[in-house]
């Protein structure tokens, strides 16, 4: 419980830094105890694997899902968190976001040895956001403004560290078909064929100065710190998965001797690592399936898209990737004949034709996950899928469907309690649990509050400083009343005389 | 032989005798089409018109194979006046102005225009004054102004205001309008009594309806100038009685653009096509033309709207633009049908006098 | 060409109104929720349109399969939005002096401008339109129609609604002291929050006192004394607590010195939450702006997403806007939703986006709920209004049928 320890700490701190950990810690109200058994009772269970549960139970033990039933038997020393008039939901699954990091894009163009663990920072906003909306898996991935992008990484909204943070590392390498800011596509289209092509290159002369005796990969491995000797770099081994093309006698190398700037690439190459192809239109779909189809991952790609994309949803059906969809939900083009604008509500496209999507949030505020899986309900798309697309599908496209978006038995200890349907514009996420540890009390959650309700002024009346005064008394502010502040952090702080329920 | 002659003015002398011209087929007025015409001209004027028979005696007889037709008039054009000298910037109301005493025949977009059969150009002041005052009617040789007061030019659209003069909005623009048509003198007066006819200057549809609207109140007459939507709100254009003056219509123009007219037609608001020279090359009058009939305007129509409509537009139906005794002999003979692309300029007389030749010819 | 409207047809989920249907006036809707906005809810019930009037609503359903008929799961009336600033700009506004009370934006208004049909689609039927806060007092507003005629006549619901003006930073913005170069006339005051207040006082106090002092004539007087009498509702656009509080201080003292008592509107009350009490004792209306999603807003206001509920408990009449927005998540619809999401009940939520900006703009006679001999200004909806798991299928204005809840006919 390394955050609960650092409660002790906080006053210490720079002091913007001690706000956002005091905010943190308003999120953080009594963890219980430390046996990690943990009975979750609600109202109604919707566990999207199955009829919901009305008065079920969600029993948590060591981190992870041990029953969910109406009669699901909690152990005796369990604690309990008993809410009969909420609603529990599995954690929103964001399938896919730039945001969290500290800049989204690089300028390096191919860069897979990249990884936005590097980048991500735990203390951002947009954490504290993802938690507040219940969104409790989100695959952090590198922006588009590139060739290829460095791997991404499924973390949770919470903790202070990226390794509290992880879910699981390496979640699939960025690829993007979409032309950078200020080229064109066909420029990025053969960058995107020369990164393959240049692998190839240089893997067949890594193979023909093994043959002609030279030792420089070796050499230059070695003199960059790499041990040798460690088994999996020891031993070389034939290319693997189902490229168009192949290296022969890739096996004579060592693959500790393969430059770590290629070596992901190859990777990729041999289906090991997903991929997340970015398409901002019709044509780079094409390309995509293309590229994929030639460089051995095309089993293994998820279709980011953006813009018209979704012009090419026969091609994407008939291709079989799943897709996550661009946050725009509604596409509009203007008829160049007669003005009139169309409208296109794009997750009815796929829904139409049975392709896998999930979807991605504008999260800020209120436009969150559920927000966009409502709106796919008010346009036809029935309510089990839209949920889907934000919960179950949204898993399975991460490959985490074993362990998120849904609530059974065996998954991880991931549980939204909400204040009503998931999908009411007036349901709000009230507790989370993560990994069986309660991380969320709305009711402490001071940053909510403020937004909320604003900030009281302290020493004044409900309601103001002008409650009593004389309509006489304008201009300037009446004698008595304090100076306006700056709305937000000080008030903030002075809220937070009264710490936290101190942890047992 | 002939020599080209240069629109500087300089000109063959008069002939003394009336010409008699001969052409296979003759572009009328209504736009009908008259075979073996015969059109004599005398002393600047056309004499007669008609099909077959022979030439008058004592006339001088040219036989032109092809076709002929009374000169084009352009509408909405700047031709003539060095640009600068459009707009008055540092007043956005000059209800005296006359952009007569601006003109300059001698400039050389006037004879490129008179090179694409262009006869009369309807000289407008610039889009973007409230009230820019009047046009005038230019003969593209000889120099000849048919009309010093054809059309008395207000600003309708957005360019009219600027933020940092007055007015800077609409409200501000119609009222001080309003204030100066309510006691009315020189050429405001003319058109509040509906002797000048007014050129609304217009650009969106909101444009229209505001300029439809005024006209209504202030029961004034005239056209309105350079709106593609004009078609959509061809109804009620038909009502106010205006006309329409289209902007230049080119290739690759938007489709709404052509259907427009084709609403204009079918409502039967009166219309003419306007050629932003030197904006535009003076061949796109006629590029105009074409690209309506392909889109399925009668051709007989767009023949009126390059010449007879296009003339009582600017108040100069009577001297101008229809092959018709009594009209000044501004005379086109082309290679073919003016209405064909592919028909080109052989000869133009304006003023009954040969005033250009085409090469070789 | 013809497959790629085949295509856009079988996906576009409502299409716009059929050629042929514009013409009909007449309508039998049948729902399973009424709500009218008077505070009775029907279930099952019908509403009748008649040559562009609601003629009966009422809980009898005859459910006859007639071509008029309409059948879906629920009606409101047409949502208003109280302050859309759609179809204006620059040109909009008369920027030569800071005060023009006479100055009618109706006549600037681009009623053709694509956003009205934008908002129409969302389910937005009246709009209140003013002239941008560029002025201190820019003139008399309009409320319009979101579809109808040509003409700006045929759109017109109101004119003349208010007398708008601002106060805050946005009058003061583009005016520069004369310093140096004087080449325009935004070398003038005010160049701060108390010149846009002088403005306004100077305003009032010398159309309080034309009559007996000619001097003090200025274009638009007459307007200014129909403001002060009552007469002429006054909106004002204040963000902020301070710029709250001089409006409201401003009409006090025009009461306190008995010039006159004005009617007043605060557009853009992002901060009214923190001093309700203000607005309570001077009977001041209020038209909130869009939820904010992070609480910061216009003028560097702070919106707690509470403040529709606060002010409707405490008897403010409290109007919903989205500012002409159309998005998915920014539209009226999507304000309601949320000013439900900050506590406020449904009804209340409702009543904030049809019969209280009529009620603010006195347009009650014609539009703002579902009452026999209105106007026909309806949407029909999916499923429950405001929940974003539902939307508008169908907008009847002025009773023709605007967008189409029927299937589109495939081909």
């Amino acid at each position: 419980m390394t955050l609960l320890s650092n409660s002790t700490c906080a006053p210490c701190g720079p002091r913007a830094l001690g706000a956002l950990l005091l905010g943190l810690l308003a999120l953080a109200p009594a963890a219980h105890a430390g046996n990690g058994k943990l009975a979750i009772k609600a109202g109604r269970v919707i566990t999207m694997a199955g009829a919901d549960i009305t008065n079920g139970v969600i029993t948590i033990e060591d981190g992870r899902i041990t029953g969910v039933g109406a009669d699901s038997k909690a152990p005796w020393d369990a604690d309990v968190l008993d809410h009969p008039e909420l609603v529990a939901f599995p954690g929103f699954v964001e399938a896919h976001s730039i945001r969290g990091m500290d800049r989204p894009n690089e300028n390096v163009p191919v860069a897979p040895f990249l990884d936005v663990r590097d980048s991500i920072d735990p203390i951002s906003f947009f954490f504290e956001d993802c938690l507040r909306s219940g969104i409790l898996t989100i695959n952090i991935q590198q922006g588009p403004a590139c060739v290829i992008g460095g791997q991404g990484m499924v973390v949770k909204p919470f903790g202070l560290t990226i390794e509290q943070m992880l879910v699981r590392s390496h979640s699939g390498l960025k690829v993007v078909a979409a032309p950078r800011p200020g080229r064109s596509r066909a420029t990025q289209a053969q960058e995107l064929r020369k990164a393959f092509l240049e692998l190839r290159q240089y893997l067949d002369k890594l193979v023909q100065d093994k043959k002609d005796g030279k030792d420089y990969a070796r050499r230059e491995a070695l003199f960059q710190g790499k041990d040798l000797e460690k088994e999996e770099n020891k031993k070389g081994r034939a290319q693997e998965g189902n490229a168009s093309w192949k290296i022969d006698g890739l096996e004579m190398i060592p693959r500790g001797e393969i430059d770590d700037q290629k070596e992901p690439l190859l990777r990729l190459v041999e289906g090991k690592i997903p991929a997340f192809f970015y398409c901002d239109s019709a044509m780079s779909v094409r390309l995509a399936l293309e590229v994929a189809r030639a460089n051995g991952f095309f089993a293994n790609t998820v279709l980011v898209l953006e813009g018209d994309a979704w012009k090419a949803a026969d091609v994407i059906a008939e291709s079989g990737l799943p897709c996550v969809l661009s946050p725009n939900l509604m596409y509009v083009e203007r008829d160049p004949l007669t003005g009139k604008e169309t409208e296109t509500f794009v997750p009815k496209v796929f829904a139409d034709k049975k392709i896998r999507f999930a979807l991605q949030s504008v999260n800020a505020g209120p436009q969150s996950l559920w927000f966009q899986a409502a709106q796919c309900v008010a346009h036809g798309i029935e309510r089990k899928a839209a949920l889907e697309s934000v919960t179950k599908t949204a898993a399975e496209v991460l490959r985490l469907g074993k362990r998120v978006g849904t609530l059974e038995a065996g998954k991880d200890g991931n549980v939204v309690l909400l204040s009503g349907d998931p999908l009411s514009v007036t349901s709000t996420v009230q507790y989370v649990v993560l990994d069986g540890r309660l991380v969320y009390d709305r009711s402490k959650d001071v940053r909510m509050k403020h937004l909320m309700s604003g900030v009281e002024q302290a020493n004044s009346t409900p309601g103001g400083a002008m409650e009593n005064s004389h309509p006489h008394d304008e201009g300037p502010e009446a004698e008595g009343e304090k100076p306006k502040k700056d709305k937000g952090e000080k008030d903030e702080k002075e809220e937070k005389k009264d710490p936290e329920p101190k942890k047992d | 032989m002939f020599t080209i002659l240069i629109a500087s003015g300089l000109l063959a002398a008069a002939p003394e005798r009336p010409l008699a011209i001969h052409a296979d087929k003759a572009r009328l007025a209504d736009g009908k089409v008259l075979e073996d015409a015969w059109v004599v001209i005398e002393d600047g004027k056309i004499s007669s018109v008609r099909s077959g028979g022979e030439a008058p005696e004592d006339s001088a007889v040219l036989r032109h194979t092809g076709w002929i037709s009374s000169g084009l008039v352009a509408l909405h054009a700047y031709a003539g006046t060095p640009r600068a000298e459009l707009r008055d910037t540092t007043r956005t109301m000059l209800p005296e102005a006359r952009i007569a005493w601006a003109l300059d025949p001698a400039r050389p977009e006037v004879a490129d225009c008179l090179r694409e059969g262009i006869t009369s150009l309807l000289v407008t002041p610039a889009r973007q004054s409230l009230v820019g005052g009047a046009g005038a009617v230019l003969k593209t040789a000889g120099g000849t102004i048919v009309s010093r007061e054809a059309q008395l030019s207000l600003g309708f659209a957005a360019m009219s205001y600027v933020s940092n003069r007055y007015p800077t909005s609409f409200q501000a623009g119609l009222a001080e309008l309003e204030r100066l048509l309510e006691k009315p003198s020189g050429l405001l007066e003319k058109a509040k009594e509906g002797e000048l006819p007014v050129l609304f200057e217009v650009s969106e549809r909101s444009d229209v309806m505001r300029a439809l609207a005024f006209a209504k109140q202030q029961e004034l007459r005239g056209a309105l100038s350079g709106a593609e939507w004009t078609g959509e709100l061809a109804k009620s254009v038909k009502e106010s009685g205006l006309s329409v003056v289209l902007p230049p219509i080119g290739l690759g123009e938007e489709r709404r653009a052509l259907r427009a007219v084709l609403s204009l037609a079918q409502e039967g608001v009166p219309f003419g096509f306007g050629l932003d020279a030197p904006l535009s090359h003076p061949a796109s009058l006629r590029l105009a033309a074409a690209l309506c009939v392909r889109e399925g305007l009668a051709a007989d129509q767009a023949w009126r709207a390059l010449s007879s409509e296009a003339a009582r537009i600017a108040g100069v139906e009577a001297q101008l633009g229809a092959l018709a005794e009594g009209q000044q002999a501004d005379v086109v003979l082309w290679s073919g049908d003016p209405l064909e692309l592919t028909s080109s300029v052989q000869a133009v007389y304006v003023d009954g006098r040969r005033a250009y030749t085409a090469e070789g010819r | 060409m013809k497959t790629q409207w085949l295509l856009l047809s079988l996906v576009a989920t409502a299409s716009l109104a059929r050629a042929g249907d514009d013409e009909r006036k007449a309508w039998t809707i049948l729902a399973e929720k009424i709500y009218t906005s008077t505070g009775r809810v029907i279930e099952k019930g019908m509403v009748q349109v008649n040559n562009g009037k609601i003629a009966q609503v009422t809980p009898s359903v005859e459910e006859g399969g007639a071509a008029t008929e309409l059948k879906v799961y629920a009606v409101t009336a047409g949502l208003i939005d109280a302050s859309a600033r759609l179809g204006v700009s620059l040109t909009s506004v008369e920027q030569s002096t800071e005060v023009q009370p006479h100055r009618r934006v109706a006549q600037a208004v681009d009623i053709f401008a694509p956003e009205f049909e934008r908002v129409l689609a969302g389910g937005v039927t009246t709009v209140l339109v003013n002239p941008p806060d560029s002025n201190v007092i820019g003139g008399l507003g309009v409320a319009l129609k979101t579809a109808g005629g040509d003409t700006l006549e045929s759109r017109t619901v109101r004119a003349d609604v208010a007398l708008r003006g601002a106060i805050g930073s946005q009058p003061s913005g583009g005016n520069r002291p004369a310093f140096g170069r004087a080449t325009d006339f935004f070398n003038r005051r005010p160049t701060t929050r108390m010149g846009v207040e002088w403005e306004w006082r100077k305003a009032f106090w010398d159309a309080a006192q034309v009559e007996r002092d000619e001097s003090k004539r200025f274009p638009g007087i007459e307007r200014m004394q129909e403001a002060l009498a009552g007469k002429l509702t006054v909106s004002i656009q204040a963000w902020t607590t301070q710029d709250i509080r001089t409006a409201v201080f401003l009409k006090e003292e025009m009461e306190r010195e008995k010039l006159g008592s004005p009617r007043l509107v605060i557009d853009a009350a992002a901060e009214a939450w923190k001093e309700p009490q203000l607005l309570v004792r001077s009977k001041t209306g209020v038209v909130l702006p869009p939820f904010p999603a992070l609480g910061r807003t216009g003028d560097g206001a702070f919106m707690a997403w509470n403040t529709a509920q606060l002010l409707h408990e405490k008897g403010v009449v409290v109007a919903l806007s989205a500012h002409g927005a159309a998005d998915l998540d920014e539209r009226l619809a999507a304000q309601a939703g949320y000013a439900m999401r900050g506590g406020l009940s449904f009804e209340a939520a409702l009543a904030a986006v049809t019969i209280h900006p009529a009620r603010l703009f006195g347009l009650e006679e014609r539009v703002g709920s579902l009452e026999v001999g209105k106007d026909a200004d309806l949407v029909l909806w999916n499923g429950e209004p405001f929940e974003p798991t539902s939307r508008p299928i169908g907008v009847i204005v002025d009773g023709v049928l605007r967008v189409d809840p029927r299937p589109a006919p495939v081909d």
